[in-house]
């Protein structure tokens, strides 16, 4: 059995082949089952009850952050960033379920986390905070994050920090990373009828937009959770505020769409009867 | 003027998928909005020059292409800088791509590039003066316009959203073939394509009809036990026989990780809702699913909705179903596939 | 244990359970004098010396301020931790502008009163032109001072809790870590030295699955124990030290609440306080806090001593919120949030030992709660502030955290305390509800005029005999032959029992618009969101599965808040961890008990719980 140094694929026998330095963009976003209202704000749109609402790191940049830690527990000498650009207050609330889970280093930054705001103009924030990680080398630079916000839901924003980073090599939608010693990296991307492209890249640095991956969220950790926030906690207290440009940007018809149907509720038909009405409908 | 450039791509055989003729659509759209413009387009892809013909008759005044093997892949080295040579080329100042995968993948560090900005997921085109998109926000829960006074402005529209164009005729268009560099040696290589484990593909795009299982097929059911192995049967035999495309609820989805009794091809590409997907097709038929809110936004796209549920207060009763059967879906679902 | 699944363990000074207000009191007074203004550290810490106490706070919920729970408090602890407290930096906070105690007539006529209540209502009704009359409803044209909450707050405690545990981590020397179960406290002879967490990637059973990780022993020389009413660790506290003579768990109540946004153009005093009784049962009181002048909290509190074997909290709710008094503010509104929670109603009868070797308890779970005012939040915030500032004296003098310097600061500042006090002249307030709902009103009455020195006396019968039979309960409403086949069509069905026999009783069904009104499913869904992690053992485990079989009165069924517990088709009751919203219910609301004594029902630890939407 040859040494292999998998993430993602379920339980890998590492040896050490290099030490990547992840750096994972993912802010907060409110808890996905909340009720959500669009309010007028200074700028761009914001959520009623925005500093209000349970918020949680986006889902698919957590799943980025459990798959970079993974990926840096198995190769000695990787370390993790976390940069997050949100409201300070929930980002100290958001570390504190998040700071147990995996170690990571945290850059934040205090500015606006609605899906409103431009991607331009966050990229742009965002990319200078990676610039500002003392000792970033690009040469083992992996950039991950979400393939999506939960809020913007435009995926634009990770493919401008990586340009903006000069990195050339980009994936979205990436559900699995698979670094072998003396191999290039492969990379599975997801792509049209619940297919997978297969890619291989020859080495850092690259950006990857992650899917969901496969794997569980992480059990909360007290000792990682002390470790972390000894840095973490400072790295808050010290976040500057930033503010972010609007630019060209305006919206209008900002509203949740009347979506009610006016249901009917079939109560006291035969399963037959039910049946024969589906398949009616399916044939239409 | 404003310069209104169709970006599309061929598919790996030099065809043109629907959703480049919904593109175009689009863009004429957009075009109409703005008045007096000037329509290009620009293919990307192996038989790029070829493809162009297809847009005769459609009022696109000239295509740029980039074709060869270098571009046969879908990869974001090739793909980008394809991209931003035909939109230099062209003197853009609206670019109306197809939003595909391999779009996707590539525009916003296009836009980035060309000093512009980019929209995504785009659905139509708002009201009013000037050009402004519609796309959602928050996973598909709050629609907005957006207006952009930057140039050039990349609008990528969702597959799905725009009636395809179909036409023909003369003159055939002008076409330019548009020289990109690439490294002589990539970094990436695209392999090929992984097709899903369980050897059936459950998901279909271009299906007329969705079934979304919920959790409850695996749940204990009346007679005091849980039968996921005959929910299986029931699922399969119905995405064969009414050819339709399967998703699932997020805690249906989620079993399948946490080892319970499943439904073993359910994956998390499957997943429909807040966290999943928001697939687009006709019909739509939720099965053993409560139809809560985070979930009913994945349906945001599906047109006719129908439900079965034992409960009748369940959410697809609140108005989020056409029809809600209180019934038992195992036993509607097989009479279901003996009629088919 | 496999050597792969090594135990780990760490070291802290204190560890702390649970984050409500009791640990925000605690905790707030406590981070204040940890460092010295040059950043030394002012209390050191024996396991990082060098370093201020080290201090980690364990919440079970997945964030602090997971619930809806809206209060009206006198706030005169919290007042005096915090003097600057300005409401308008606490979402949902307001002072209290006006406070009326309204009694609700029944309108609908299906409410079980007694002849003396029916006998007041036709009074009150012929009263119409009185001006405290209106939509058959009487207010009060005088609160008695003892349940008065003048120049207090009205509060959302979930946003409340949030706001304290902000500033506490904002000074970086506490940490509070919710999503986080504590399972059980480590005792060694006598001695509580620290506490073990929820083992993670169990499976239901709590057996060892993927990724298992043994729940690490986080060793303190202090533990604070304020994990409320139903809280694990308390609870086991209990089990091994024994309940102190005299005392026990004996009365509790479900409060099940609500945050509405109210029509467009109705409107509220911001910081208007509503308390009623009488409807839609005696028993059943309710009250409306306006924390804006259009969003307010609702809810009503399910005692124990309304012994009903089909009670539940949610219907009752609704047509308590439907009363015309009450709809005339709601109606045409929607529900942006809901939740329910236990509450610990024997008040000082449930006072368990305050402390021990390397132990101190606080809170609600301490027995703080004023059953007489109907006040708990600021009672336990005090709590917390008395043993911050005995560990202040304690450690800064180098004493070791024994029962006896524990007894002789903590205990005795609590002892001395206006709390106290207070809590003295409630301890026999309620007893009377225990024979009915007058003589409960009647010893409410009584001890509050006289400083407790009077009472009615009254004690609850065993919890096996607690409640009456449904033939019994519904005699002369429902004929025990249609009772006998409701009930087993509703076994089959899966239907709600209680909600077949209200609408049986004559109660009107709801009239669901999917915005106000919605099932108790849907308000789970709309209201907040049922946390379930993945990878803990259940905590609702019913030791005797034969007992439920046997058990004809499921009442954990019908209480149950979220509808976790439900009848299972083959006999028994199932559990499912993703409704459950912790509030504890289950718990006092089994009416079988094992071989050994105890109920059928266990409630252990357990992680998350509902997370209530803009709580």
């Amino acid at each position: 059995m040859p040494s292999a140094r998998i993430c993602n694929v379920k339980e890998g026998i590492q040896t050490s082949m290099s030490d990547f330095q992840i750096v994972v963009c993912g802010s907060i976003v409110p808890d996905p089952l909340q009720s959500l209202e669009p309010a007028p704000g200074s700028e761009v749109p914001v959520l009623k009850n925005e500093m209000m609402l349970p918020s949680v790191l986006d889902p698919w940049a957590a799943h980025a952050l459990y798959e970079a830690a993974n990926l840096a527990k198995q190769s000695e000498g990787s370390q993790v960033w976390l940069v997050s650009l949100g409201p300070k207050a929930k980002l100290q609330q958001l570390m504190m379920t998040l700071a147990q889970k995996v170690p990571f280093q945290l850059v934040a930054l205090d500015g606006p986390a609605g899906g409103f705001t431009d991607s331009f103009n966050a990229s742009g924030l965002i990319a200078e905070a990676v610039k500002g990680i003392p000792g970033l080398d690009m040469s083992r630079l992996l950039l991950f994050g979400g393939w999506e916000s939960a809020s913007r839901g435009a995926g634009s924003t990770l493919q401008m920090v990586g340009e903006r980073l000069g990195i050339r090599n980009q994936f979205q939608g990436v559900d699995e990373l698979e670094v072998k010693p003396g191999e290039p990296m492969k990379i599975l991307e997801r792509v049209e009828g619940g297919k997978h492209q297969v890619s291989t890249c020859q080495a850092p640095p690259a950006v990857l937009g992650w899917a969901t991956g496969n794997l569980p969220e992480p059990p909360n950790n007290p000792q990682t959770g002390m470790m972390n926030m000894r840095t973490v906690m400072p790295a808050i207290q010290q976040a500057g505020p930033v503010s972010l440009e609007t630019g060209g940007l305006s919206y209008s018809d900002v509203k949740i769409p009347e979506q009610k149907r006016q249901t009917r509720i079939v109560k006291d038909m035969s399963t037959e009867e039910v049946a024969r009405e589906l398949v009616d409908w399916i044939k239409e | 003027m404003e310069k209104v450039l169709l970006l599309i791509h061929t598919d790996g055989e030099g065809n043109l998928h629907k959703s480049m003729m919904e593109a175009l659509a689009a863009a004429l759209a957009a075009g109409k909005r703005l008045g007096e413009v000037r329509l290009c387009a620009g293919i990307v892809g192996a038989g790029a020059s070829d493809a162009a013909d297809k847009l005769a008759g459609s009022g696109i005044e000239k295509v740029f292409t980039v074709s060869g093997d270098d571009f046969t892949a879908s990869r974001y080295s090739s793909d980008s800088a394809a991209a931003e040579a035909v939109c230099r080329a062209a003197d853009a100042s609206i670019v109306v791509a197809a939003g595909t995968s391999r779009w996707n993948r590539v525009l916003s560090g296009v836009a980035f590039r060309l000093g512009g900005r980019i929209d995504t997921h785009v659905t139509g085109f708002g009201e009013g003066d000037g050009l402004s998109v519609s796309r959602w926000f928050y996973r598909q829960r709050i629609l907005a316009s957006v207006q952009r006074s930057e140039r050039p402005w990349i609008i990528s529209v969702d597959p799905g959203s725009f009636q395809a164009w179909s036409g023909s005729g003369a003159p055939p268009v002008e076409t330019e073939e548009v020289e990109v560099n690439l490294p002589d040696v990539p970094e990436v290589e695209v392999i090929g394509e992984k097709t899903p484990a369980a050897g059936e593909q459950t998901i279909k795009p271009d299906a007329e009809i969705l079934l979304v299982a919920g959790a409850g097929w695996t749940k204990i059911q009346r007679d005091g036990s849980a039968h996921a192995g005959e929910a299986e049967t029931l699922i399969l035999d119905f995405l064969r026989k009414a050819q339709a495309s399967l998703g699932g609820s997020k805690s249906m989805v989620d079993q399948a990780s946490e080892g319970e009794a499943v439904i073993s091809f359910m994956t998390h590409l499957n997943q429909i809702g807040q966290t999943g997907s928001t697939p687009r097709h006709q019909k739509g038929l939720a099965t053993c699913c409560h139809g809560e809110e985070p979930h009913a936004v994945g349906w945001r796209f599906i047109n006719e909705r129908r439900a079965i549920n034992l409960d009748p207060n369940c959410g697809w009763a609140q108005g989020k179903a056409d029809v809600l059967y209180i019934s038992d879906s195992f036993e509607v679902l097989k009479k279901v596939n003996e009629m088919l | 244990m496999n050597e792969e699944f090594q135990r780990l363990s760490m070291d802290v000074d204190i560890v702390c359970v649970g984050f409500g207000p009791a640990m925000g009191g605690f905790l707030t007074t406590l981070s204040r004098e940890l460092l010295n203004e040059d950043g030394t550290p002012r209390l050191e810490s024996r396991v990082m010396p060098g370093m201020p106490l080290q201090i980690s706070c364990y919440e079970r919920a997945d964030d602090v301020g997971f619930g809806v729970s809206g209060v009206a408090t006198r706030a005169r602890g919290i007042k005096v931790s915090l003097p600057d407290f300005d409401p308008a930096q606490v979402s949902m906070a307001a002072d209290i502008s006006n406070e009326k105690m309204i009694y609700l007539l029944d309108h609908l006529g299906t409410s079980r009163r007694p002849g003396m209540l029916k006998f007041a209502d036709s009074l009150l009704k012929v009263c119409k032109w009185l001006p405290w009359y209106d939509r058959f409803s009487f207010e009060l044209p005088w609160i008695p001072s003892f349940l008065r909450k003048e120049d207090g707050l009205v509060l959302s405690i979930g946003q409340f809790n949030q706001w304290v545990a902000g500033q506490v981590m904002s000074t970086g020397t506490v940490m509070v870590w919710p999503g986080t179960p504590v399972r059980e406290p480590l005792v060694e002879d006598g001695r509580v030295k620290g506490v073990r967490l929820m083992d993670q990637g169990t499976d239901k059973q709590g057996s060892p699955g993927p990724g298992f990780m043994p729940g690490m022993d986080v060793q303190a020389a202090l533990t604070v124990i304020g994990d409320g009413p139903v809280g694990p660790v308390g609870q086991k506290i209990d089990d091994m030290f024994g309940m102190p003579d005299n005392k026990e768990h004996t009365e509790w109540a479900v409060g099940a609440k609500m945050v509405i946004d109210l029509k467009e153009g109705t409107e509220l005093e911001k910081g208007s306080v509503l308390h009623t009784f009488g409807f839609p049962e005696p028993e059943i009181f309710g009250f409306l806090y306006a924390h804006t002048s259009t969003t307010v909290s609702v809810g009503v509190f399910i005692p124990s001593w309304f012994r009903s074997p089909v009670r539940n909290s949610y219907r009752y709710l609704q047509h308590w919120m439907m009363h015309p008094r009450i709809w005339q503010y709601l109606e045409g509104g929607t529900l942006k949030s809901w939740g329910a929670k236990s509450l610990e109603e024997s008040g000082k009868h449930a006072e368990p030992h305050l402390a021990g070797d390397g132990y101190a308890r606080i809170g609600e779970g301490s027995g703080s709660t004023n059953v007489l005012a109907g006040a708990g939040v600021d009672e336990a915030w005090v709590t917390g502030c008395q043993l911050a500032e005995a560990v202040i004296e304690l450690a800064g003098s180098g004493e070791d955290f024994t029962q006896e310097n524990l007894d002789r600061t903590y205990v005795k500042k609590r002892r001395s305390s206006w709390v106290e006090k207070e809590l003295t002249i409630a301890e026999n307030s309620r007893n009377g509800f225990n024979s009915g709902f007058i003589k409960g009103m009647i010893g409410m009455a009584l001890a509050g005029f006289t400083g407790g020195r009077l009472s009615v006396k009254g004690s609850p019968p065993a919890p096996d005999k607690l409640l009456p039979s449904l033939e019994e309960y519904y005699r002369g409403i429902i004929p025990p032959d249609e009772l006998k086949e409701i009930v087993s069509g509703c076994y089959k069905s899966g239907d709600l029992l209680y909600d077949t026999l209200m609408t049986r009783a004559g109660w009107p069904e709801i009239p669901y618009d999917g915005q106000l009104l919605v099932s108790q499913q849907d308000a789970l869904l709309v209201g907040g969101k049922v946390q379930a992690p993945d990878g803990y053992a259940d905590h609702v485990v019913f030791r005797d599965p034969q007992l439920c079989s046997d058990c004809r009165n499921k009442i954990c069924v019908e209480m149950c808040s979220g509808q976790a517990i439900s009848n299972n088709p083959a006999g028994g009751v199932l559990f499912d961890n993703e409704k459950c919203i912790h509030c504890g219910a289950c718990k006092w609301n089994c009416s079988r008990l094992t071989e050994e004594g105890e109920m059928n029902v266990e409630f252990s630890a357990g992680a998350g719980g509902l997370h209530s939407a803009e709580n």
